[in-house]
């Protein structure tokens, strides 16, 4: 992997930081991820992975730092929508809509027909599962799973170059699991679309991702590359790190 | 248990972002709120110089006899439309080893916690204590009061038990709604029965039998019962919520707007959210009924006058985008983050605003055009401030939006709802309203009014014409505030 080699970088952070009230909820001195890489991001609640993915879109001010995508600054540049797709909740989708109009919405950015966008989401059948389209509903009426079906699905159709998730294994069911992982391999592997997933479940993110980020209160504390013995590295991690801290745990802005 | 309730209660009414965080507006609030209770409190205190007066020639208990179930006509009317359902608090307690009876009992309690129950007291408790407990004994009165309590309880849970009921099926609110009108009119319109005759029938004879009063109570226990019996019943969530009935939600286009490429895209979405959102859709029916200002004030000799005309037209073309765009971008909240990060440039989320706004106006002006008939004068005005609306008060709206931090929940009604309400729409009023007249004013007092309205279409006009400068203008102010603006959405 030809880390540092400028033509290559997707995302490039570079001393990034963002305090709330006296407290680093992230502090990140330098990242880069080059393109075609599928990494990981896990990390306990708190640890700062939504705060460093709404950075990344440029949907918080840091306090210091910058974010650069394909070497340009999300910062005042709007270049890098047309290449990334995002889904980390259900604010990202427009809820008082039917998941088609939101799909034709979508599409229609990108220049899409809406026979296309139907086309494409014929491929998707087996992800949906029956349960999306012609169901008669906004999107406000489906249940959360569903709603994360939509936000990936959404993404996938803007055919990105990179994609980033916030936990979009959380609320679907094991089938749907499966299956999204399936595409998400396919996307790296055969389209070379760059991937950047955030998850609490480590089979999967380490079944997905080449390489693991491992933040903890909002510092990467471990960078590796995916081999047979990383999900045990992470077990070890966090399977300690409850031991120490189990009965302060609380449950804040995740639901699990 | 109901006292931990209690408390809960009054730990989610102080800490809700609805109280509104600024001492401003809850003074404010306040403030209205004490204003309206001594407006009727004046009425209620000098009801018996009123009812002497004016009304009828008579003794003033017959009158007063008469308009009590009048009240309650109306009470009833204004409740279906006004009155909050207390339901889905209860939701937390569900589950928890708490007895059903308990619950029951403590939501139809609090249901009586509600201001409308207040009104019939302030209103007609001075009077009935000047007037008849002076003049017809203790007794009589103590009979007044028993009735007042049993027809406002009557009137509290015969409201909420429709409600219940509508939420299950819409059109049972509209019957409702429509009974309540069709009695009022074929007493007033078509005189067919007299409210005021049969009110009198009963009040007459309470002053000689005070022990009727009993009967209003037993009325309003009975509809207690019914609300408990039926909330007992029916203590599931999607019965309790204020959420209809889903039916089949279809998915629409809009042809015309697909033509506007991307820009007409993002309109047919605020059209959509705008029909699809409780709040935001009765922020357009408010609208609506704003059309008849025209049938009040110009049907008025002394108010048919040329500046009644500006302010009417300005209103009646311009009330949606002073009502909903007050709002602006709050009400897409929910999803800015969204928006944020898709390819949306932010121009044409501006340009999408000012189509909408441009449609809806041009809407309600048609509908306001049948007023030519007070004079092709009154349409040249509306189109004048058809005109300086959606230059002036559309760039106005949106560049106070860009200040806007307020997020609000689209499912709930717009009546009393305070959420979303900060600084911001108090200082935005004072421009939107006061500007015309500042510049119609002054030609106004020097007779010139022509040249008044003249300006006014001028400058109008040259807001619509410069409305890509002003976008410009517009979307650097909001990259400096955007995160600000999403922040302040995010936090629910």
């Amino acid at each position: 992997m030809p880390k540092g080699s400028e033509p290559n970088s997707m995302i490039a952070i570079k001393n990034l930081k963002k305090v709330y009230n006296g407290i680093t909820v992230v502090n990140v001195p330098e990242v880069r991820i080059t393109k075609g890489e599928s990494v990981g991001l896990v990390g306990n609640n708190g640890a700062g992975k939504t705060t460093l993915f709404r950075m990344i879109l440029d949907l918080i001010r840091p306090e210091t730092g910058q974010v650069l995508l394909r070497d340009e600054p999300v910062a005042g540049h709007e270049n890098w929508k047309n290449y990334t797709a995002s889904y980390l909740d259900e604010g990202f989708l427009i809820d008082y809509l039917t998941p088609e109009e939101y799909f034709y919405f979508i599409g229609g950015l990108h220049q899409q027909s809406p026979a296309h966008v139907d086309d494409y989401l014929s491929s998707l059948t087996d992800f949906f599962n029956g349960e999306i389209l012609k169901k008669g509903k906004y999107i406000r009426d489906l249940s959360k799973g569903n709603q994360c079906k939509v936000g990936v699905a959404s993404c996938l159709l803007q055919n990105p170059e990179l994609l980033l998730l916030d936990e979009p294994f959380a609320n679907i069911d094991p089938s749907t699991q499966f299956r999204l992982k399936s595409i998400l391999k396919d996307l790296n592997q055969n389209k070379g679309v760059t991937t950047l997933i955030s998850s609490h479940d480590l089979n999967h993110i380490t079944d997905v991702c080449d390489r693991i980020l491992l933040m903890e209160k909002g510092v990467i504390i471990k960078d590796i590359e995916t081999n047979s013995s990383t999900l045990n590295e992470l077990e070890e991690y966090f399977g300690v790190g409850q031991l120490a801290s189990a009965s302060s745990q609380v449950d804040r802005e995740e639901n699990h | 248990m109901t006292i931990t309730f209690l408390r809960h209660e009054l730990k989610a009414f102080w800490r809700s972002k609805n109280t509104g965080k600024s001492i401003a507006i809850r003074i404010l609030m306040s403030l209205m709120i004490l204003y309206l209770l001594a407006i009727v409190a004046y009425v209620g205190f000098n009801l018996d110089k009123i009812l002497g007066s004016k009304l009828l020639k008579g003794d003033v208990v017959v009158s007063f006899s008469g308009i009590i179930l009048l009240y309650f006509l109306a009470d009833l009317f204004f409740r279906l439309l006004l009155q909050e359902l207390p339901t889905l608090r209860v939701q937390p307690y569900l589950q928890l080893p708490i007895k059903r009876n308990l619950l029951v009992r403590y939501l139809a309690f609090t249901a009586l916690l509600s201001v409308f129950n207040l009104w019939p007291f302030i209103l007609f408790g001075p009077f009935i204590i000047k007037i008849i407990a002076t003049d017809l004994g203790g007794l009589v009165a103590l009979g007044f009061i028993v009735s007042l309590v049993g027809l406002t309880v009557f009137n509290n849970y015969l409201a909420l038990y429709i409600k219940r009921k509508a939420n299950l099926n819409g059109w049972i609110f509209l019957v409702a709604a429509a009974v309540t009108i069709l009695i009022g009119l074929s007493d007033f319109l078509w005189h067919l029965i007299s409210i005021r005759n049969f009110s009198y029938l009963f009040f007459g004879n309470l002053v000689k039998y005070p022990v009727l009063a009993i009967a209003p109570l037993l009325i309003g226990a009975l509809m207690y019962y019914l609300n408990f019996s039926y909330l007992k019943d029916n203590l599931y969530l999607e019965e309790l919520g204020s959420r209809r009935a889903t039916k089949y939600k279809s998915s629409t286009d809009y042809p015309l707007l697909s033509r506007f490429g991307s820009v007409g895209d993002l309109a047919a979405n605020e059209f959509k959210l705008i029909f699809r959102n409780k709040r935001s859709r009765s922020a357009f029916i408010m609208g609506l009924f704003i059309m008849f200002y025209g049938l009040i004030f110009y049907t008025n000799k002394e108010m048919n006058t040329e500046g009644y005309k500006v302010f009417v037209s300005m209103f009646m073309t311009g009330i949606f985008i002073i009502n909903y765009g007050q709002f602006m971008f709050s009400w897409q909240a929910s999803h800015f983050d969204g928006l944020l990060v898709s390819k949306v440039s932010f121009v044409d989320f501006l340009k999408a605003k000012y189509l909408m706004f441009t449609i809806i106006s041009t809407f309600f002006l048609l509908l306001t055009t049948p007023y030519a008939y007070f004079g092709w004068k009154t349409l040249l005005i509306e189109i004048i401030m058809y005109l300086w609306n959606i230059g002036v008060n559309t760039t106005l709206v949106l560049f106070f939006a860009n200040r806007n931090y307020k997020r609000i929940d689209l499912s709930r009604g717009a009546a009393f709802n305070w959420e979303g309400v900060g600084g911001n729409q108090w200082i935005l009023s004072i421009p939107l309203l006061i500007a015309p007249f500042v510049i119609y004013g002054p030609f106004a007092l020097f007779h010139k009014t022509d040249i008044g309205l003249a300006l006014l279409a001028i400058i109008g006009l040259v807001f619509i014409f410069t409305r890509n400068f002003w976008i410009k203008k517009l979307e650097a102010d909001f990259q400096t505030k955007r995160y600000t603006i999403a922040e302040g959405f995010r936090t629910k």
